[in-house]
């Protein structure tokens, strides 16, 4: 080999390293160790305000440690939770925490949940983090969880949507600030009990997620209207690029209507698909997270109309000044509106800053106790986080996508309807029971 | 079973072979020719399809938009190609395969990480262009248009490559140096050249097959990693290296799942392998000739 | 090897040892901990060498034997309630069995062909393990898998995994040196004229693969006694590929090369990723320089540059 050839290879390769090294950082700019969102430095002559109440003051700066994905394609949710989370930070840190603020770190997982798991060790033993954060991964959150409860350490996880990881495998150190699949699955199967469809057909990526989601569907559905039957299913591969030849093997069948339960990329592919074969016009559809703005905004004007789904957040409903200051903020910063991950990320924020606050302490049961039965304000109202499962207890909405004159561009839910945490989610004795206790 | 749901499965399968083949086809190209495992291979499909986003949503009012992008998309990924091929790979054919194997696996690992640099973690979708979308309604079931092209283009493909590797002077010296790379450069061919034109037209392919499946599905990172496994297994049954041997392995792909789907739905996700099990029971060499 | 090198090496190999051992005494808990995982790491890529520079096999799903090893053990604790040391032993004879029957499919096969049948044959078990809920947990896994109580505390495992995977890896040496490691790499070199002498080529790569996979199990049972958790992508190809490029990173013609490139890796991916989530592409950017000026793996360099006279010993590869 010549040297040019040397000399050209090695230019290549240090160019792409600095491009690595000063990319314009679509996820986070890692934080290093001790960095800072650049808010005002704390000055340590600051007194503290004058509040009543003579204000315990934490003696050091609360460390949060996330784990997540913000490589492949989960990234999408990863980088929205991400942001909703600084923007939270940015807030909170500008009043603090009595008399501290709240420092992260971020650890990219790649959706590997045994990377994830080394990385939590990683955060818990040399990071020394109070409080653990993550993950989009179901397998990964519950891999952390465990290994949170060894370590006595709170880990809220924020997007992951098993309702293991709250119900049957909970434990004192998990919390849920997410949805999970049970309540999905029931608020789906309560808005489908309504109509007068028999013949279902359950199609979807063959992962937890999708059948977690399609069982709890199905179980409530059978449960409110017991003379639903199953038509068949369909499952395929997380990732598959055409859905044609499944999509049209449900189509032959002629079942009242199908539920698809896939996730993300998925998602877009199955409105895509449905949409250019005249499925969802000719068959009635839902999908929890059909109304996911970042499912959704993909497909532009192209996504199909009609299609019912399940969401818990949306950045236009309810239209209340919280959400819409929010939404806002949220626009202004990152130049796209808030997902379902970014409220969540928003309100694991003021709930860890809360219940900080109440506990007046770093003390990690202290901290847990306190996130028992707190509420903290979001953008589209009050949340608890339920003392019996550290599930936080959230609404969710249900409706149909539609066109509307006001966002051209993509399409949005229509004709909503809200139904509380509360009557979805599986009661404290169902937890119990799940538990084994 | 109903004939008509038959039929419309069978057609779709076939279509969806198409763009396996043609990906699958570069794959195996490089693979005769330059004796290349390229792992990378299913980045490059990937890249395909992020610039056939960038180039048609930035050509969204123009009609031709899509057919541009069409061509562009595999041009760019055939210029990532030759500018990997000459400044790395050229330097390394003296190697082990497993090394070369260990280089691509490299390669694909800064690709991704470059696309996601470049295109973000967002989802994207194009459509199809206008003369394109919809779908054909033959009784309760319906096809869409675009899978139609994709069964007009994908012969066309098999056939200009056979045109190419049998016609062309070029072609006819890539064939030679796969079976014999020493006694083609002892002639006094530059076979750098040669290997530098076949790894930029696996390139050219794999972008091709990604700016093809653009408008069927949703374009997002990690569309890389379904590609790769699939292709290197229709490579593998159809024998290595014969591009004739992709397309077989590319149907019995595509038409197993397709018919398969109408059969057993829920195991969707077994056939491809059950596939290559079979096929390599029968047939430990691949079906067709390998010039391995 | 000259006396005088092999008693040079024998005294890094010791001092590498002396140092492991008394690591845990100063050094912090991750650092152990990361160790462990390199260790178990490096069994697992070792054991594909075996099949893989030693044996010429192109063992491409090498990862199913340790998901294999690992889900056994798993499933033994968490649903049959076996003892621990019942499921220890019997993680690698299922994942050794395992290796024998997909061993037994391939081995008619050569080169890729091999390596792809494997990674079907590999894939329909990952399927198995993926969709089997009520069984392996799907693709969720198992977690919290009870240990006993000495393997509780970071520094006891990582003493557990040190002295299995060290009496492993004399194991594997000595079987390289063995006269069936010696006939595996004259298969390895020249298939044909072995054959032509009398030896059955077929079973003595069986039984490399055999072998490898039962190690790899062992490395499958100590990942679960260091994470208490499986996972249905240990049994994926793509961790399958990343075992493979650690071979061929540390340098697959040597004995102590894969464990190198294993730890390369586990250490870029924890080490790399705290500065930036680019941490694959740092990875790709450090094989492609280690590929043009390491042609024989990082191993093979040091092995060059330690003793440039037994190069001719080793066989002009």
């Amino acid at each position: 080999m010549n040297k040019k050839a040397f000399a050209t290879m090695t230019f290549v390769l240090v160019t792409f390293a600095l491009l690595a090294a000063c990319a314009p950082a679509p996820t986070a700019t890692p934080v290093p160790p001790t960095a800072v969102p650049p808010t005002a430095a704390p000055k340590p002559t600051e007194v503290p305000k004058p509040t009543a109440a003579p204000a315990a003051k934490l003696e050091r700066n609360i460390k949060v440690g996330i784990v997540d994905t913000y490589t492949g394609g989960p990234a999408v949710y990863g980088n929205d939770a991400l942001n909703g989370w600084k923007l939270a930070l940015n807030e909170i840190n500008k009043s603090g925490v009595l008399g501290a603020k709240i420092d992260f770190v971020t650890r990219d997982d790649k959706y590997a949940p045994d990377t994830a798991l080394s990385m939590a060790k990683e955060l818990v033993l040399q990071e020394k983090v109070d409080v653990l954060v993550g993950t989009i991964n179901s397998a990964a959150s519950l891999a952390i969880s465990a290994y949170a409860k060894e370590q006595k350490t709170p880990f809220i996880v924020w997007i992951a949507k098993s309702e293991n990881i709250t119900g049957k495998s909970g434990h004192r150190y998990v919390f849920s600030t997410s949805e999970n699949t049970a309540m999905a699955g029931k608020a789906g199967a309560q808005a489908l009990a309504k109509k007068p469809y028999v013949k279902y057909w359950i199609a979807g990526e063959d992962y937890e997620y999708g059948h977690a989601i399609a069982d709890s569907a199905w179980n409530n559905l059978k449960q409110l209207k017991p003379d639903v039957q199953k038509a068949g299913e369909t499952w395929w591969k997380t990732g598959e690029p055409d859905l044609t030849s499944y999509l049209n093997a449900i189509m032959t069948a002629k079942p009242d209507a199908v539920i698809f339960a896939t996730g993300g990329a998925g998602m877009t592919n199955v409105l895509k698909t449905a949409k250019t074969i005249g499925l969802s016009d000719k068959i009635p559809v839902w999908v929890h997270t059909a109304i996911d703005h970042a499912v959704l905004k993909p497909l532009g004007a192209n996504a199909p109309a009609g299609v019912m789904g399940t969401m818990d957040y949306l950045f236009y409903y309810p239209d209340t000044p919280t959400n819409q200051a929010f939404a806002k903020a949220f626009q202004d910063a990152y130049g796209t509106p808030p997902g379902f991950a970014a409220f969540h990320a928003w309100t694991t924020a003021n709930l860890i800053a809360e219940a900080f606050k109440k506990a007046e302490s770093l003390d990690k049961e202290k901290f847990i106790d306190a996130m028992e039965g707190l509420k903290a304000q979001t953008p589209i109202g009050e949340v608890e986080m339920r003392a019996c499962d550290h599930q936080a207890v959230l609404p969710m909405f249900m409706g149909v996508t539609k066109k509307d004159a006001k966002y051209p561009d993509f399409l949005i839910a229509g004709d909503l309807v809200k139904v509380e945490g509360k009557d979805v989610m599986p009661s404290c004795d169902d937890i119990k029971k799940a538990r084994g206790q | 079973m109903d004939p008509a749901a038959l039929s419309s499965q069978i057609l779709i399968g076939l279509s969806r072979a198409m763009i396996l083949f043609i990906v699958s086809a570069g794959l195996s190209f490089v693979l005769g020719v330059l004796r290349v495992p390229n792992i990378a291979h299913g980045s490059l499909y990937m890249i395909g399809a992020f610039a056939a986003f960038t180039v048609a949503t930035l050509l969204q009012r123009n009609p031709a938009g899509f057919w541009i992008a069409l061509v562009v998309a595999p041009l760019v990924v055939a210029a990532v190609g030759l500018v990997i091929e000459r400044v790395l790979l050229a330097h390394l054919y003296q190697r082990e395969h497993l090394m070369l194997i260990l280089f691509t696996f490299a390669v694909g690992l800064v690709l991704n990480d470059l696309v996601k640099i470049v295109w973000g973690a967002d989802y994207r979708s194009i459509m199809p262009p206008p003369l394109l979308s919809g779908a054909v309604s033959l009784g309760d079931i319906s096809i869409p248009r675009y899978n139609f092209f994709l069964l007009i283009l994908g012969p066309i493909v098999a056939v200009a490559m056979w045109l190419f590797v049998n016609k062309t002077k070029i072609g006819k010296i890539s064939r030679a140096a796969a079976v014999d790379r020493e006694m083609v450069g002892v002639l006094g061919i530059n076979v750098s050249w040669v290997f530098a034109a076949a790894f930029v037209i696996g390139c050219f392919l794999a972008g091709l097959g990604g700016a093809l499946v653009a408008p069927m599905t949703s374009i997002s990172l990690g569309m890389d990693h379904t590609i790769i496994i699939e292709s290197f297994l229709i490579v593998t049954i159809g024998g290595l290296g014969n591009i004739w041997g992709a397309l077989i392995g590319a149907l019995i792909f595509g038409l197993t799942q397709s018919v398969g789907l109408l059969v057993l739905p829920q195991f969707a996700v077994v056939f491809p392998y059950a596939a290559v099990v079979i096929v390599l029971w029968l047939r430990p060499r691949g079906l067709l000739r390998s010039v391995w | 090897m000259n006396r005088f090198v092999e008693s040079r090496w024998l005294g890094a190999v010791a001092a590498v040892l002396c140092l492991l051992l008394i690591l845990p005494l100063f050094a912090p808990e991750f650092y152990i901990y990361i160790l462990a995982l390199i260790l178990v790491t490096a069994l697992l890529a070792m054991s594909l060498n075996l099949a893989l520079g030693y044996g010429g096999i192109y063992q491409f799903h090498h990862a199913v034997f340790y998901g294999v090893g690992a889900y056994a053990v798993a499933l033994m604790i968490t649903r049959a309630s076996l003892p621990w040391w019942i499921s220890f032993i019997a993680g690698p004879m299922v994942a050794a069995l395992t290796g024998l029957l997909i061993g037994w499919f391939c081995i008619r096969l050569t080169k890729l062909y091999f390596g792809m049948l494997q990674i079907s044959l590999g894939s329909l078990i990952w399927i198995i393990v993926y969709r089997w809920y009520d069984f392996t947990g799907g693709d969720n896994g198992i977690h919290d898998i009870p240990m006993p109580v000495f393997l509780m505390s970071t520094n006891s495992v990582y003493y557990f995994i040190l002295a299995i995977v060290a009496v492993c890896l004399i194991a594997l040496y000595l079987i390289v040196k063995s006269p069936f490691g010696a006939t595996l790499q004259a298969i390895r070199d020249n298939p044909q004229r072995c054959e032509a002498v009398g030896v059955n080529v077929r079973q003595h790569q069986l039984m490399a693969i055999v072998v490898a996979a039962f190690f790899a199990g062992v490395a499958g049972v100590l990942f679960v006694g260091l994470e208490r958790s499986v996972f249905p992508n240990m049994l994926f190809w793509v961790l399958s590929l990343e075992i493979f490029v650690m071979c061929l990173l540390g340098g697959w013609f040597t004995f102590a090369g894969p464990l190198l490139g294993a730890a390369i890796v586990v250490a870029l991916r924890t080490f790399v990723s705290q500065y930036t989530d680019y941490y694959t592409m740092i990875l790709g950017i450090i094989l492609i320089l280690l590929i043009f000026f390491l042609p024989e793996g990082v191993m093979g360099f040091i092995l060059e540059k330690s003793m440039p006279r037994t190069q001719s010993s080793e066989g002009g590869r």
